[in-house]
């Protein structure tokens, strides 16, 4: 009896199973990949009601981040600042530039400015500012270096993925507590014995189980 | 099975009926077939299914909703809005609690409470801790009112004659009658207003009296002490109200008193009860507790001792206890004990006893008589506890000068004046008479015979319709007032909340209004008096009080001496010669609820679904009484009949309780509201309509027809069973006292670890590694079953920080009921007057959890501080978790509960705490978000954290302090030492789950006499 299929095809099969196994792995890497908060969020910058330039006000002016967000250190959120706060200077500097005018606007008619949200952790996680400033956590280690934004975006992916990397090994983001704001610190060499003593001075254990984070 | 329990046993066999001695319910001591079924559920058969209803196109309907609705979310990212402040207030820092002290009054009795506010707005009460000896935790009614301040249903604007206005427009009606009225001195205006203790609303009423000296002001309450006051006015001479100090009382008398539920001042009272109720070694002494009543009460649960007897016999029990004491050389006034005949209903030898122990406790006993009582037994009551020398030790009196207490007989006096034509103006401020006055007055009726009505009330209720003028008042947590209490001390009451709607005054705002003819404001007018108040109030001293929330004054207590003539003069023969009782002749008895108290609060979805602590039944009330009252009259539970008495008539479902006398009905006020709002319209009947001024607490001569129809109840008794398999198995009477353990100070001072050795322990061996809890704080709680009243304060203040929904009277009949921490309540011994027994039972965080080893996606695991957590986004509701919890605390969202939250409900929800999705377990959390709180404003401010900085909602709120929750690592703290007290035991402690949270073995101290 003839042969039905010629022998040519006999390797047919392997080559369908191995080029369906690299398919199915692309697959799944392009969503691991393309899904991911790394991909999907970090780069986020929305249209904001005025184009506030942190590059401006932090980078060239050199105000302090807690100058604005004054909760920082003793809420868990670090506060949006109040139409008020923006007024203290724009009362006089810049007090007719055309971009201003919505804080113009919401200072003599009491109505709030309406910023989009960037930096979001789900409602189920809670995140506190001041536990992480207390221990030496800067900012720019989740809200990278916003000296050099000119609108603000996300630098990071905020993922629990992302927290937990840091939550198990925190040694390279612990600064002297002078430092938190200062944007583009640089680790000194002997970063991992200053870890270890700030580790043993604030007794810094951070949680990595559910209830650190979920309530 | 040790020698104690072999005595337990032998008693248990010597019972009555069925010589059972623990049981659950009645239901359970029957036994039937469908009962066992039932418990052994988790829920009752079909309530896995959606809908009744579902076919398959509401399927396809909702499949085809949700998935359009999943289609549209995937595809953009949810933008959020950032709204910062123009101008930042500056006492906010966002994402912080600020707590402000303020004062909740019912009637003239006070709460002291603590209320938590979040970006200005009240989130959460609870005790005052500045308040005398620590305060009184949160009651539940004052934990609950902040979900009264959210109310949807509260009036938003004025109304007049059915149409939509404002007080700046009924200020324009009042000018012309202020006018006419302060020219003819108030003649044909009356002023009806609920009892207040507030200092300012004396000096605004002393005003309006002036400027309108013929006017009629009438204070009323449908729940009241107008009898206790009656009763000590004829002892005293002066309307008196007794301050009793439980610290001070071994032996304790209670004639239909609910001391620890529904009375005045219950929680200060069972503060200082169970204060002497922490035994902590062999050495320590303890109180005892009589109870003479006619149905089950909250206290019964910390009773040593109880009679069942009809209320109209407890002038003949009194007497008899009189004659009892006289006998045993007690110098009794002639004249008192010629007039009162005792009464031969009463147990001979129980009274003797009673009479007994009083007298070998001079000055350190107490009688106390309830508010239900004829003014007659109150006028006894002093007069014995004068004799008794306990005046000035466990008991003194005091006059209120700054409170006007509810007068029953001057609201029949004004209606008759109503009627007559007398009044031209009546001006209503706050209470709702339509619904609650007495039946026979037919308030409404009279309404009609007056020109303009105006009723002022936060809803748009029965009276409110029933008027010409409706306003709307404030809520107590968003306006100014004052308080004083019974000891003297002055409370403050202030605003913690801009009023959520503009339009509408508060109750001194209204009354200056009325008695000035001009606005005031709130602050001003309490400022104003406590200038005269207290002086030298500057205001720094001003800024101490609004800290502190109130201002101690010590003014000593009166030790006035009862005239026993006119004591004598008060007991009619008529009092001690009650008519016999049949089942064509009943007695009805009229309680408060301790869920919506006279009704006020039957718009609150929490307290509607709050478990009556007495009854457990949830959504209603019904008319209660004892299995034989009920067969001798051939009803059966949730028949619904139609109670008469005197001509009147309501509908009522009937539910048999143990422990009531026989032919003695019971009916809880405050349901079967018809325009409550919501939530409590129509939930329950309305037991007022049975109510007259000649029987407002107990009456005679009530009949029950046949049942006409069945009404459905939501009972919570029977759900969520412990161990319910293998006390089918093995019998509830063994099993039982190995999960509530009790004994008697004897036994325990004979052998302090009896509770330890109720159940054999055997060699506890784990199959797998144990992980070790020895470092940094590791939770753990205790609750003394010995200081616990019951009264499920914790369970409202956990729903209040936990954002546990409301699930409706359907959902709770499907044993769907959410609270995390329920009060299981156990009955033991006689069935005809039970003990109760009655134990908090919330997630015991088991270091070996066994709902841990089921999750099969590891959505509940353990922290290393030895919390059981749960991780709602994991969660994927199989529920096994559930099942394999033995204590039944897992609760499971089968609906989106909170889906349809009304906006302002919202407000109330805390936003430290997740809001559970349908399909997700929850359960309690030990209060994670307090500790992590806790420990990051430790961390924060440098210093170590310490014994009680983290305190659970309900440790918080508990009265009695029964609940301690701490760090059991270490060996300072508050939970440790409790822990290693001889009584502690952990409930089944010897399925080796080893949970966090122990209990205390309860005691009780039962006279030897009466065994």
């Amino acid at each position: 009896m003839a042969q039905i299929f010629p022998e040519r095809v006999n390797k047919l099969p392997g080559r369908i199973a191995l080029s369906g196994g690299i398919l199915v792995m692309l697959v799944i890497a392009g969503i691991w990949y393309y899904g991911s908060p790394e991909y999907t969020d970090v780069g986020y910058m929305p249209a904001q009601p005025i184009p506030y330039s942190h590059k401006l006000h932090v980078g060239e002016l050199g105000l302090d981040c807690r100058y604005c967000h004054t909760g920082v250190e003793v809420s868990p959120v670090a506060m949006v600042p109040p139409t008020q706060t923006c007024m203290n200077c724009h009362v006089s500097i810049k007090a007719d530039s055309p971009k201003l005018a919505p804080l113009r606007e919401s200072w003599e008619k009491g109505t709030p400015l309406r910023w989009i949200r960037i930096h979001k952790v789900p409602d189920y996680a809670s995140f506190d500012h001041s536990a992480h400033l207390r221990v030496g956590v800067g900012c720019e280690s989740c809200h990278g270096n916003v000296a050099e934004m000119e609108e603000v975006f996300l630098a990071k992916p905020l993922s629990m993925g992302w927290c937990l990397d840091c939550h198990r090994d925190p040694d390279a983001h612990l600064r002297p507590l002078d430092q938190i704001t200062t944007m583009g610190w640089q680790p000194p060499a002997t970063q991992n014995e200053f870890a270890a003593a700030m580790k043993a001075k604030y007794d810094i254990q951070p949680p990595e189980t559910c209830s650190g984070c979920h309530r | 099975m040790n020698r104690n329990m072999d005595d337990e046993m032998k008693h248990a066999s010597t019972a009555t009926n069925a010589g059972k001695k623990y049981w659950l319910s009645l239901r359970d001591r029957a036994g039937t077939p469908e009962y066992r079924e039932m418990v052994a559920r988790e829920f009752p058969e079909g309530t896995a299914e959606l809908f009744a209803t579902m076919n398959r196109r509401t399927f396809m309907t909702l499949m085809g909703a949700s998935m359009a609705l999943a289609g549209l979310t995937s595809c953009r990212r949810p933008e959020e809005e950032i709204v910062p402040y123009v101008s930042r207030p500056e006492e906010i820092t966002l994402g912080n609690a600020l707590r402000y002290a303020t004062s909740m009054t019912l009637g003239t009795d006070v709460h002291s409470v603590l209320v938590t506010a979040r970006e200005g707005r009240p989130v959460h009460i609870t005790g005052n801790t500045l308040e005398q000896r620590g305060g009184t935790g949160a009651h539940p009614w004052a934990s609950a009112s902040i979900l009264d301040l959210y109310d949807p249903d509260r009036s938003q604007h004025a109304v007049t004659g059915g149409v939509p206005s404002t007080v700046q427009d009924f200020i324009g009606t009042w000018t012309p009658l202020f006018t006419k009225y302060t020219q003819n001195g108030g003649t044909g205006l009356a002023f009806l207003m609920r009892p207040h203790a507030s200092p300012t609303a004396t000096r605004l009423l002393d005003g309006f009296r002036a400027a309108f000296p013929a006017a009629v002001v009438t204070t009323y309450d449908p729940v009241c002490d107008a009898r206790m006051l009656e009763g000590h006015h004829r002892a005293f001479g002066r309307a008196l109200r007794p301050v009793y100090d439980f610290t001070v009382a071994d032996v304790v008398l209670a004639l239909d008193a609910d001391l620890f539920g529904t009375e005045y001042g219950a929680f200060e009272h069972a503060r200082d009860f169970a204060a002497r109720r922490r035994v902590t070694s062999p050495t320590d002494t303890m109180n005892r507790l009589y109870l003479v009543e006619p149905g089950l009460s909250q206290t019964a649960a910390l009773a040593d001792h109880r009679l069942r007897l009809p209320a109209s016999r407890i002038p003949g029990a009194t007497a008899a206890l009189l004659h009892a004491l006289a006998a045993r050389g007690l110098a009794v006034p002639a004249a008192v004990l010629s007039a009162a005949t005792a009464g031969a209903d009463a147990d001979a030898t129980w009274i003797d006893a009673v009479a007994e122990d009083l007298l070998a406790h001079r000055g350190r006993g107490l009688v106390v008589a309830g508010r239900g009582q004829d003014s007659a037994v109150h006028a006894l009551v002093a007069l014995i506890n004068a004799l008794l020398g306990n005046v000035g030790q466990t008991v003194g009196y005091a006059a209120q000068p700054y409170a006007a207490e509810s007068d029953p007989a001057a609201l029949a006096d004004l209606t008759m004046y109503m009627r007559a034509g007398k009044v031209e103006t009546l001006v209503i401020l706050g209470g709702n008479p339509v619904y609650d006055a007495p039946a026979d007055l037919d308030f409404r009726g009279a309404l009609a015979s007056v020109g303009t009505t105006i009723h002022a009330g936060t809803h748009h209720d029965e009276t409110a319709r029933a008027c010409t003028w409706h306003l709307p008042l404030r809520h107590y947590l968003e306006a100014w007032s004052d308080v004083s209490s019974m000891r003297g001390h002055l409370g403050i009451v202030q605003p913690l909340i801009e009023p959520l709607y503009a339009d509408g005054i508060s109750d001194i705002e209204l009354l200056a209004l009325l008695s000035g003819g001009a606005p005031a404001k709130g602050r001003d007018l309490v400022k104003a008096t406590w200038q005269q108040l207290v002086p030298g109030m500057d205001d720094r001293a001003w800024r101490g009080v609004l800290h502190d929330g109130l201002f101690p004054r010590a003014i000593p207590l009166e030790t006035p001496v009862p005239d026993a003539n006119a004591v004598a003069s008060t007991l009619r023969p008529a009092l001690f010669t009650p008519p016999a009782l049949s089942a064509t002749n009943l007695e009805v008895t009229f309680r408060p609820s301790p869920a919506v108290f006279d009704g006020r609060f039957a718009n609150n979805g929490w307290l509607q679904e709050f478990p009556d602590p007495v009854t457990k039944l949830t959504w209603d009330n019904a008319a209660l009484m004892n299995r034989r009252t009920a067969a001798a009259l051939g009803l059966k539970d949730g028949d619904l009949v139609r109670l008469s008495i005197s001509g009147r008539e309501t509908p009522m479902p009937v539910w048999t309780m143990p422990g009531h006398a026989d032919h003695c009905v019971t009916l809880t006020l405050g349901y079967g509201r018809t325009n409550a709002g919501r939530v409590g319209t129509g939930a329950g009947f309305n037991a007022y309509r049975l109510r007259t001024s000649m029987a407002m607490d107990h009456g005679i001569g009530l009949t029950a027809g046949a049942p006409f129809a069945t009404h459905e109840m939501a009972c919570v008794q029977d759900h969520h069973g412990l161990d319910v398999e293998r006390m089918a198995r093995e019998g509830i009477q063994e099993r039982l006292p190995q999960l509530y353990r009790e004994g008697t100070l004897e036994e325990y001072r004979a052998h302090p670890d009896f509770a330890k050795e109720r159940v054999e322990m055997l060699p506890l061996v784990s199959s797998w590694d144990e992980h070790r809890y020895d470092q940094g704080h590791q939770w753990g709680m205790t609750i003394d079953l010995n200081a616990c009243i019951g009264c499920g304060a914790c369970t409202i203040a956990c729903q209040s920080e936990n954002n546990i929904p409301v699930v409706g009277k359907r959902m709770v009949m499907n044993g769907r009921e959410m609270h995390w921490i329920r009060i299981d309540r156990y009955y033991t011994g006689d069935v005809d007057n039970p003990g109760v027994r009655v134990m908090p039972v919330g997630c015991q965080h088991c270091e070996m959890a066994p709902c841990e080893q089921v999750c099969p996606v590891a959505a509940t695991s353990h922290d290393e501080e030895g919390l059981n957590v749960m991780t709602y986004n994991r969660c994927i509701g199989t529920r096994y978790c559930s099942n394999n919890c033995p204590y039944k605390v897992r609760r499971f969202n089968f609906h989106n509960y909170t889906a349809d939250l009304p906006e302002t409900v919202r407000m109330a929800q805390n936003p430290d705490v997740s809001v559970r999705f349908r399909g997700v377990m929850e359960k309690c959390t030990y209060c994670t978000q307090r500790i992590e709180r806790g420990k990051i404003a430790a961390k924060r401010d440098g210093r170590p954290l310490k014994d009680g900085d983290i305190m659970t909602a309900c440790e918080q709120s508990c009265p009695t302090h029964a609940i301690v929750f701490g760090d059991i690592n270490d060996p300072a703290s508050r939970v440790t030492a409790e822990k290693a007290r001889d009584r502690d035991y952990a409930l089944l402690g010897e399925f080796n789950l080893r949970p966090r949270t122990t209990f205390l073995a309860r005691l009780r101290n039962p006279n030897p006499r009466l065994g």
